[in-house]
């Protein structure tokens, strides 16, 4: 190797004034010079990695698209590091990351996402989306209302009624009526001429116990097209909401004669029959028939809390099956209203404790709107 | 070279810059800030420069047969341009840069400088393992050392101009304007009390400015937020330290241990040794393209969680062996980078396990990988407050701040343990340079204490002449302490002594020959003595300075208590000197009593 020591002999210069006032100059020329160098290298390697970014990106969705997560997320990633300026890479990464069930990991990515913009609104809508997959609704809720509220590029109302009606559909599912029913006002009178996305609005608002609502949205669809035999099944289900029951056979009856095809609706039919049969508060019903469907509807509620609290406490059963037997038949006229009322009062007990430890059951319909209707 | 004949000033503009050259300290000053600013757009340049022809020589996703051709092409020509043209221009820069501020007067030719950037430039696009920060500083230290002469500075401005460029490179290179400063005074001037510290962290700030300016407010790595998970994981960090420490040394011990037979070899080969280094990185690039070139951005990934167990073990071990070879073959490139490679995937392989073992109790891997860098920085290159800073502001993550120190300390600590030795020093050895540093110095330096004698009982201002050659008599001490009431006053000689009892005119009192003994423009209020934590050179240096052959060791708490004595004698026993056989200086003879 080459020996520095004698290399580096030669003796100082003496530098004059010129010298030094010329070396001077020549530094702050060329600091100025390496300024507009500089700039313009960093331009070039700015643009050049953003398109390489972009490229990546670009590529990731495509692959996201046709199921290759794996691969799709590698692009992503490398994206994510080349480009920190595009929070949709991150985002996109993110959800991908998500839809292999890594969500903590995700959470990680957003995290400082969300640290240096709060306002993002794909990052607040992906974050609420890794937060309900954990279970975590609460606090998914307050994100999806960032995102909601947040600052989208783009198609920003697109943007928007997709937060919206995600966070709607987590509302729906945990059975948050009044919340999903403030989250519905807004947007009621939202896109009058998209018919889908008005009876999707319609159906929520029977779902958040605001049948009349629904029932409107119905009836404007159905002025404009009154063949849409959707719209009446729709309007069936409010009237069904709403307690009229006979009102929505016909309307279920009217969807049947113009699409007579349509096995859903006979289904339909039958459950309006089911809850006409059921219903021990309906006008122009008998003492006696009262006591009968009030006793049914007992039974009937006793048999629906069985399907998922024996498995869980078996001693429930026991105790379900006690109550069951100790249903007599009154004699009076007094003691049979007592009784009426008694056991739709029990019954909407047995219910209540039911909430919230069984999922719906399609079989449960025809007594969930009456107990709903009963408890209105 | 000659000189070109330049246009005369007016007499009026020479006196100012005449002045202005006078006032040396203020100038150093004034052209940190043009060092800073000039220095930090160079080093943009080239990480720009070197960023974007990798990018275009060896492209992610590109053909296999391109990743080992491209190194090795490379290799070859900047061996040949090293050989022919740029010799100084091997290897990182640190060891030449430190040649340069303690042999060199500071010198670093403009020629080493273009060298090293081209050559490096070349190097790291082709994809070569090794780091640009340590090429950076020597770029940086060569353009203020070449200014600072063209502008006909003093040797020793300019040899304090030196680290003051090196800092600035380092701080645009890594974008950490505190740790700079602390690397340049903890491993170049091996003194962190340096007398540069103003220009140093002056230039540091205004590279960093220039840095914002050009490329924007974003630092090297973007970290998720880490926390310590459990108290437990602090065990964890500790065992990091431990396997960064070992990974540390594996390195240092096979990169030294290759370039000593690269260096056995004719110096005939050395325009093709490189081409090994680009070998080695080709064929494992070959297989794993994440070990070509600095890597950064599969340390960024690996930080922020991505991590496959079996990858990031396979790439510590294969960034071990590429650096190592790549360096010790004579290519251009620093160690900085590769040092922060190896610790990420080190840390990410500790963390891996651990959370696959822990999941509950222990962060992801990526806050190992952060822990890791550190750990291997301190470790390699062993300035362990500069790694700590490092990772902080290449990261700007507080939260892993702890468990940072814990292992980093650890795995400094089993570094040089078994690698006594710091890397750059020995890199320096193997060139024939012996540079100064700080642990050699401490290691080997003797103190006051190791040479520290019982005090002989003092003479008192009162007492007589006789009564104090009596009291000195069979004595071999040349001074003695005299006292008053409250502890030290000073020393008389042992011959003022024999004097004043043997003249004409004698003195009654020792009172009188200490009042002589001081010359009248000395401060009567400074009493020549030593502290026992003092550097035993020091003694020979207050031993010379106030003529006294012995000299009173004093309380810190009180420095008129005296607690010992050091005689000339004893010193130079303490250094393995036999005092007889040491030839006295002049007139220095046997007092006799």
């Amino acid at each position: 190797m080459s020996d520095p020591v004698a290399q580096e002999q030669p003796p100082l210069p003496t530098a004059t004034a010129s010298e030094f006032v010329l070396t001077l100059t020549l530094t702050v020329a060329a600091i100025l010079l390496l300024i507009i160098g500089d700039t313009a290298l960093a331009k070039i390697d700015r643009d050049a990695t953003r398109s390489t970014a972009a490229e990546e990106y670009r590529v990731g969705v495509n692959l996201i698209a046709h199921n290759r997560l794996p691969d799709a997320i590698e692009h992503l990633r490398t994206a994510t590091t080349l480009d920190r300026e595009r929070p949709v890479y991150t985002v996109a990464l993110a959800q991908a990351v998500v839809a292999q069930g890594r969500v903590l990991d995700a959470e990680q990515m957003l995290i400082p996402l969300l640290e240096r913009d709060a306002t993002d609104g794909g990052a607040n809508l992906a974050m609420a989306r890794v937060l309900t997959k954990e279970g975590r609704t609460d606090e998914a809720k307050s994100y999806y209302h960032r995102a909601i509220y947040g600052i989208w590029p783009g198609d920003a109302a697109r943007s928007r009624a997709i937060a919206r009606f995600e966070l709607i559909d987590v509302l729906a599912s945990t059975g948050a009526r009044q919340e999903l029913l403030a989250e519905l006002l807004p947007i009621q009178d939202e896109s009058p001429e998209d018919t889908v996305l008005r009876k999707r609005i319609a159906d929520y608002f029977v779902l958040a116990g605001s049948p009349a609502k629904a029932s409107d949205i119905y009836r404007d669809l159905l002025r404009k097209n009154p063949r849409d035999a959707n719209a009446y099944v729709g309007l069936g289900r409010a009237a069904l909401g709403m307690g009229n029951y006979p009102v929505a056979r016909s309307d279920f009856l009217a969807a049947q004669r113009i699409a007579p095809e349509d096995s859903s609706i006979a289904r339909t039919i039958k459950l309006a029959d089911s809850v006409i049969a059921l219903d021990p508060t309906q006008r122009g019903l008998g003492l006696d028939e009262q006591v009968r469907r009030s006793r049914q509807l007992v039974q009937m509620t006793i048999r629906s809390a069985h399907r998922c609290l024996d498995i869980e406490a078996p001693s429930v059963g026991a105790a379900l099956d006690s109550v069951a037997r100790s249903l007599v038949a009154p004699a009076g006229v007094v003691s049979r209203s007592q009784a009426i009322d008694e056991n739709i009062s029990l019954a909407g007990a047995l219910w209540r404790m039911r909430e919230g430890r069984c999922t719906s059951r399609p079989d449960d319909e025809a007594l969930a709107l009456v107990q709903d209707r009963i408890a209105q | 070279m000659r000189r070109p004949r330049l246009p005369r000033l007016p007499k009026r503009i020479v006196g100012l810059v005449e002045d202005l050259r006078r006032k040396e300290d203020r100038l150093s000053l004034a052209l940190s800030l043009f060092i800073g600013a000039l220095v930090g757009l160079v080093v943009v340049a080239f990480i720009l420069l070197t960023g974007r022809l990798a990018a275009h020589m060896y492209p992610a996703g590109g053909l296999g047969w391109r990743r080992i051709l491209v190194p090795t092409l490379g290799s070859l020509l900047t061996g040949y341009l090293l050989y022919r043209y740029f010799p100084l221009a091997r290897g990182s820069g640190i060891p030449q840069t430190r040649a340069a501020v303690f042999i060199h007067d500071g010198r670093i030719s403009l020629r080493s400088v273009i060298g090293k950037f081209i050559c490096c430039s070349t190097s790291l696009a082709s994809g070569i393992a090794l780091g640009r920060e340590g090429p950076s500083v020597y770029i940086g230290s060569g353009l203020a050392s070449v200014i600072a002469r063209r502008l006909g500075l003093s040797k020793t401005q300019v040899k304090w101009l030196v680290p003051v460029g090196g800092a600035a490179a380092l701080s645009a290179a890594f974008n950490t304007p505190i740790a700079a400063v602390l690397f340049t005074l903890e491993e170049i001037m091996g003194d962190l009390h340096a007398p540069v510290l103003g220009s140093v962290v002056l230039a540091s700030a205004t590279a960093w400015i220039v840095l914002h300016l050009v490329l924007g407010d974003s630092p090297l790595f973007h970290v998720a937020g880490y926390n310590l998970v459990s108290p437990g994981e602090l065990l964890i960090y500790a065992l990091l330290g431990v396997i960064g420490g070992l990974a540390s040394v594996a390195f240092v011990k096979l990169l030294l241990k290759l370039r000593e037979r690269f260096l056995r070899f004719p110096n005939s080969t050395l325009w093709l040794q490189p081409v090994a280094g680009g070998l080695t990185v080709g064929i494992f690039g070959f297989f794993v393209p994440q070990v070509l070139g600095v890597g950064y951005d599969q340390v960024e990934r690996v930080l922020n969680g991505d991590v496959i167990l079996q990858t990031v073990l396979v790439l510590a071990v294969l960034k071990i062996i590429a650096t190592a070879v790549a360096y010790a073959s004579g290519n251009a490139g620093g160690i900085f980078g590769p040092s922060l490679f190896i610790g990420a995937m080190v840390g990410a392989s500790v963390g891996g396990v651990a959370h696959l073992i822990f999941p509950a109790s222990t962060a992801g891997p990526g806050a190992y990988a952060l822990v890791g860098m550190g750990a291997a920085f301190a470790g390699i290159v062993r300035t362990p407050l500069t790694s700590v800073i490092m990772i902080f502001e290449l990261t700007r993550d507080y939260t892993i701040i702890v468990p940072l120190m814990i292992s980093n300390l650890i795995a400094f600590f089993i570094s040089h343990k078994l690698q006594r030795e710091p890397i750059y020093e020995a890199l320096a050895h193997q060139d024939g340079l012996h540079l100064p540093s700080g642990p050699f110095r401490t290691d080997t330096a003797l103190w006051v204490t190791s040479a520290i004698r019982t005090p002989p009982e003092p003479f008192t201002l009162e007492m007589k002449v006789d009564e104090a050659r009596k009291l000195a008599k069979g004595s071999d001490l040349e001074s003695w302490p005299v006292v008053d009431d409250d502890g030290l006053l000073g020393m008389v000689r042992v011959s003022d002594v024999i004097d004043a009892t043997t003249g004409s005119q004698r003195p009654v009192t020792i009172a009188t020959i200490l009042k002589r003994a001081r010359p009248a423009t000395h401060n009567s209020t400074i009493i020549p003595h030593l502290h026992s934590d003092q550097p035993l050179g020091l003694a020979l240096a207050r031993m010379g300075d106030t003529g006294h052959n012995v000299l009173p060791v004093v309380s810190r708490a009180n420095a008129r208590t005296i607690i010992g004595v050091v005689t000339l004698a004893d010193v130079l026993h303490a250094y393995g000197v036999d005092p007889r056989r040491v030839t006295p200086p002049h007139g220095t003879g046997v007092i006799k009593l």
